[in-house]
């Protein structure tokens, strides 16, 4: 066999995608026997795309730059894998879906509220086009792995598959399936905001009354959020379920749950996760699969909310 | 092949969720161990209504005769295999 070689780009995202390659720590050896990295941001000075086997793309596509780099790595590389959740499903970059570019100049840059208003930059940085895309609008992709970033174990066994040429092992569980929290139904009547008391630390968040997007998520990460106290944020994405299933939502799944292990109303849950909307549904809201929702009404969500306030009370 | 039901037990949270949405009542709690386990395979109906309920996504079906779905999301269903 040839030897793999590889190539990473990163688009419009937080660097992470990349940071976790690092975090294989000795693992990376391994690796690295078996296949040799050429472009990579973090690790080379290789400024052109270069042929390679293998395209790691992390980020998704903001401006014309991302759009061009995406290309070339179309073009560069046999097999592309988009990388993490912002190059599969947009990321949280696709919350800025919700405004218009214009929009988020002013608010960024024009009349910002908290740093001192600046003209925008108009050289060195190409402009934000209309909207976010994750990249298999612009480039076809060949392989997803989802994750915020994915655990490294996920992009080792995704790499080594790669490389020893077989179907990587994966499991399509949620991110539940690795929480250790007890799951037992409560008598609790009333959803709790995150900064509300102090959660039960053997406890499932859901079953206390907080928001936990755990069974809503793809287990790329090993359950550390909840498991060291923190509510999952569902940043790897929605579960298979959500995504293949139109009538099914990350909204109306957390209900169904929460008002079986409760004593809330299944309802209020919903409304509840509508009013947090533009939050619960960052990661993926740039994808089709969720943003083309039928289901999806964030703009009125966001509205509601903003009338409720505007009046004085929040629901 | 005949239909066969499985929980992945490392990950059942034991929330009892299948044993209250099962119409057949398949499943019974271990309280000991807190895992919701297969007891009446035979009675499985595959309806799936465990499977999409468990917030795990724990339970798996096999030998099932897959009705089709008309109301799938198509461009997803194609990008599915793909998924690491």
């Amino acid at each position: 066999m040839s030897e793999v070689t590889i190539n990473t780009e990163w688009l419009s995202d937080c660097s992470g995608c990349h940071i976790a390659i690092v975090d294989l720590h000795e693992k990376i050896m391994n690796v690295l026997q078996a296949v040799k990295i050429q472009r990579c941001p973090v690790l080379t000075d290789i400024k052109d795309y270069p042929k390679a086997t293998v395209g790691l793309v992390s980020g998704a596509i903001r401006n014309e730059h991302d759009r061009h780099a995406a290309i070339e790595m179309r073009k560069a590389c046999d097999i592309v894998v988009a990388w993490g959740s912002c190059a599969v499903f947009g990321g949280p970059a696709g919350a800025g879906n919700i405004h218009t570019p214009e929009e988020i100049v002013r608010a960024v840059y024009l009349e910002n509220k908290t740093t001192v208003s600046a003209a925008a930059p108009s050289s060195e940085v190409s402009p934000l086009e209309s909207v976010v895309s994750p990249i298999d609008q612009v480039i076809e992709v060949d392989l997803y792995l989802p994750g915020c970033p994915p655990h490294p174990a996920f992009i080792f066994e995704a790499l080594s598959a790669l490389v020893e040429g077989r179907q990587p092992e994966v499991n399509r569980r949620s991110v539940c399936a690795k929480c250790k929290r007890q799951m037992v139904k409560t008598e609790v009547t009333a959803i709790k905001s995150n900064s509300e008391g102090i959660p039960d630390a053997e406890q499932c968040f859901l079953s206390q009354g907080y928001t936990c997007m755990g069974s809503v998520t793809i287990d790329r990460c090993l359950a550390p959020c909840p498991g060291n106290g923190v509510p999952c944020t569902g940043c790897a994405g929605a579960t298979m379920q959500i995504l293949t299933e139109p009538n099914r939502d990350i909204r109306t799944e957390i209900a169904e749950r929460m008002s079986r292990l409760t004593r809330i109303d299944r309802e209020a849950i919903v409304l509840s996760l509508e009013r947090g909307a533009k939050s619960h549904y960052s990661y993926t809201m740039a994808s089709s699969m969720i943003g083309k929702k039928p289901t999806f009404h964030i703009k009125k969500w966001i509205e509601d909310e903003n009338e409720d306030y505007e009046a004085g009370g929040l629901a | 092949m005949s239909l066969e039901i499985a929980v992945h037990e490392p990950s059942c949270r034991g929330c009892e969720l299948c044993i209250d949405v099962c119409p057949t009542k398949v499943f019974e709690l271990d309280a000991e161990q807190r895992l919701c386990v297969v007891k009446h395979a035979e009675d499985c109906i595959a309806c799936l209504s465990c499977a999409y309920i468990c917030p795990s996504t724990a339970i798996s079906h096999s030998g099932y005769h897959a009705v089709k779905n008309f109301y799938r999301d198509a461009e997803f269903c194609e990008k599915m295999g793909k998924f690491l």
